[in-house]
């Protein structure tokens, strides 16, 4: 099928323009892909920072905290005196009301004293927070608190979990407690030092601080204890929090200390997420802040803004087709008008052809008669009287042979004054022509 | 055979209607128009009626159009 040149022109246009969207969405997408993968990757490492800010904060808050009660003039004459009952009940006030998980004085051979969270006496000694602290020294660290001690403050339950993958299938039990603690000397008058106060957060199933950090920076965090979420504000589908399942991405971060950030599936969302080593006053990772913002966040965008750019086009490819329906019309109307006109001019100029080809043929076919005619007349003359006849019937027909050459030749003049305004009329066309291709006047 | 008169609208299409039965191998002769054919055109073409049809044929092929047969 042929395509007329307004059919050809348009279509030209309309694939230019789908064609220029085409790849224009495809870049976009590309590079609005890479670009805010990028932006969110440092989104995530800010906000995990800020994260790993409030963490930080928590432990100041710790220390100072023990650090204060340390120099508590009630709690020391409650040590020095041995009064169990005294202690506890100040160590449980003081520690309900400062938000901590456990608060435990120990002598300075670190057999419990009193314990915030009960009669439930026995050694600290080889703890190596309150080792330090019956040296003198003021300690604040993240901790793996063991499963004895944390029996012994009856927070086991707390701790306690079965970890899940992300089939739901049990792969491993925690039974250690992720904990913010800080350790501190009891002092008596004398500057020596009768005990310590050691005191913290057990972070397991402990979402004050992971709610903190999500009001203030938006996205979801979490807190992991070895490479299992033991507290967090990700939604899972049916709206409860996401812990105690695996973050397989943790493993590399616990392993080599170095931090991570990338995507990570949870609670059925896909994640950009940042993940930080924590580690304790011995520099060993026991585990690590998540923190990461939804990839549809970026998706979003990346799909608001190649809609806006898909509508946008459709509405320049209708304005381009407004502006250029007409122009591509008078194109092509000039464009069959001079078409005509050579037409009519090759169909004149053909004629002209014609009738020179035919004059021709016929003035030779004349001369033949003639010629025949001059032979009858010479044999008549030479006495052959039998061929008048002949003779006469010859010159009838070229009489009527020299009325067809005179209509020919009046025809052939008059054919030839058009042919010289036909010539005017091409060079015209082809001005018009050199005019509409080249903007320029012949 | 007896001759056949083929006429035409303008002398024009009697030369292009020479030219195509020439091409098309059948021979005819330009004649003065015959006072009893009715054309504008001056000229007519003098055919033998063994060919008539061959005529036809051949000017219908070129898009001539015939004004009339005059037997």
């Amino acid at each position: 099928m042929r395509m007329s040149l307004r059919v050809r022109l348009l279509g030209t246009i309309i694939g230019a323009i789908v064609l220029f969207f085409i790849i224009s969405v495809i870049a976009a997408r590309l590079v609005l892909q890479r670009d805010l993968v990028d932006l969110g990757k440092t989104e995530v490492t800010n906000s995990g920072g800020a994260f790993g800010g409030y963490w930080d904060s928590r432990k100041d808050q710790i220390r100072l905290l023990v650090a204060q009660d340390a120099l508590s003039d009630a709690l020391r004459k409650a040590v020095q005196s041995n009064n169990v009952s005294a202690l506890q009940d100040q160590l449980s006030n003081i520690a309900r009301t400062s938000g901590l998980s456990f608060l435990t004085i120990v002598d300075e051979n670190g057999n419990v004293v009193a314990r915030a969270n009960g009669p439930e006496r026995g050694s600290l000694k080889g703890n190596p927070l309150i080792a330090r602290a019956l040296t003198g020294e003021t300690v604040s660290t993240a901790a793996l608190l063991d499963p004895a001690f944390l029996s012994g403050e009856g927070l086991a339950p707390q701790a306690q979990s079965d970890i899940k993958n992300s089939d739901g299938k049990v792969v491993e039990h925690v039974d250690k407690g992720l904990a913010l603690v800080a350790a501190a000397p009891i002092s008596d008058a004398n500057e020596r030092t009768i005990g310590a106060i050691y005191g913290g957060i057990l972070m397991n199933h402990y979402y004050d601080l992971v709610d903190q950090a999500t009001r203030a920076l938006g996205g979801a965090s979490a807190l992991l204890d070895g490479n299992a979420i033991v507290a967090s504000t990700i939604q899972q589908p049916d709206g409860t929090r996401a812990v105690d399942v695996l973050v397989p991405n943790a493993s590399d971060v616990i392993k080599s200390g170095q931090a991570y950030t990338g995507p990570d599936t949870q609670g059925g969302t896909v994640y950009l997420v940042r993940v930080d080593p924590i580690s304790d006053d011995q520099n060993t990772v026991i585990g690590a802040r998540w923190y990461g913002i939804p990839m549809s966040r970026i998706d979003d965008i990346i799909n608001h803004t190649t809609l806006t750019v898909l509508i946008w086009g459709f509405i320049a490819m209708v304005l381009a087709l407004v502006l250029a329906i007409p122009i591509v019309q008078n194109v092509s109307n000039t464009l069959a008008e001079r078409s005509h006109q050579v037409r009519d001019a090759a169909k004149e100029l053909g004629v002209i052809i014609v009738g020179a080809e035919v004059s021709g043929d016929h003035v030779a076919a004349t001369k033949a008669a003639v010629e025949k005619s001059g032979n009858v007349i010479a044999a008549v003359a030479g006495g052959d009287t039998n061929r008048i006849g002949e003779l006469k019937s010859l010159n009838d027909e070229l009489q009527s042979d020299m009325i067809v050459i005179d209509t020919l030749s009046q025809e052939m003049g008059n054919r030839m004054k058009q042919a010289v305004d036909r010539v005017e009329q091409l060079n015209e066309v082809a001005g018009g022509l050199n005019q509409l291709v080249t903007g320029e006047s012949a | 055979m007896a001759d056949v008169i083929l006429f035409f609208g303008t002398n024009a299409d009697t030369m292009i209607a020479t030219k195509t039965l020439k091409d098309a191998g059948v021979t005819a002769k330009m004649i003065p128009k015959p006072a009893n054919v009715s054309t504008t055109s001056n000229l007519c073409l003098s055919i033998d009626s063994g060919v008539e049809s061959q005529a036809k044929t051949a000017l219908a092929g070129a898009g001539v159009a015939l004004g009339g047969v005059v037997k």
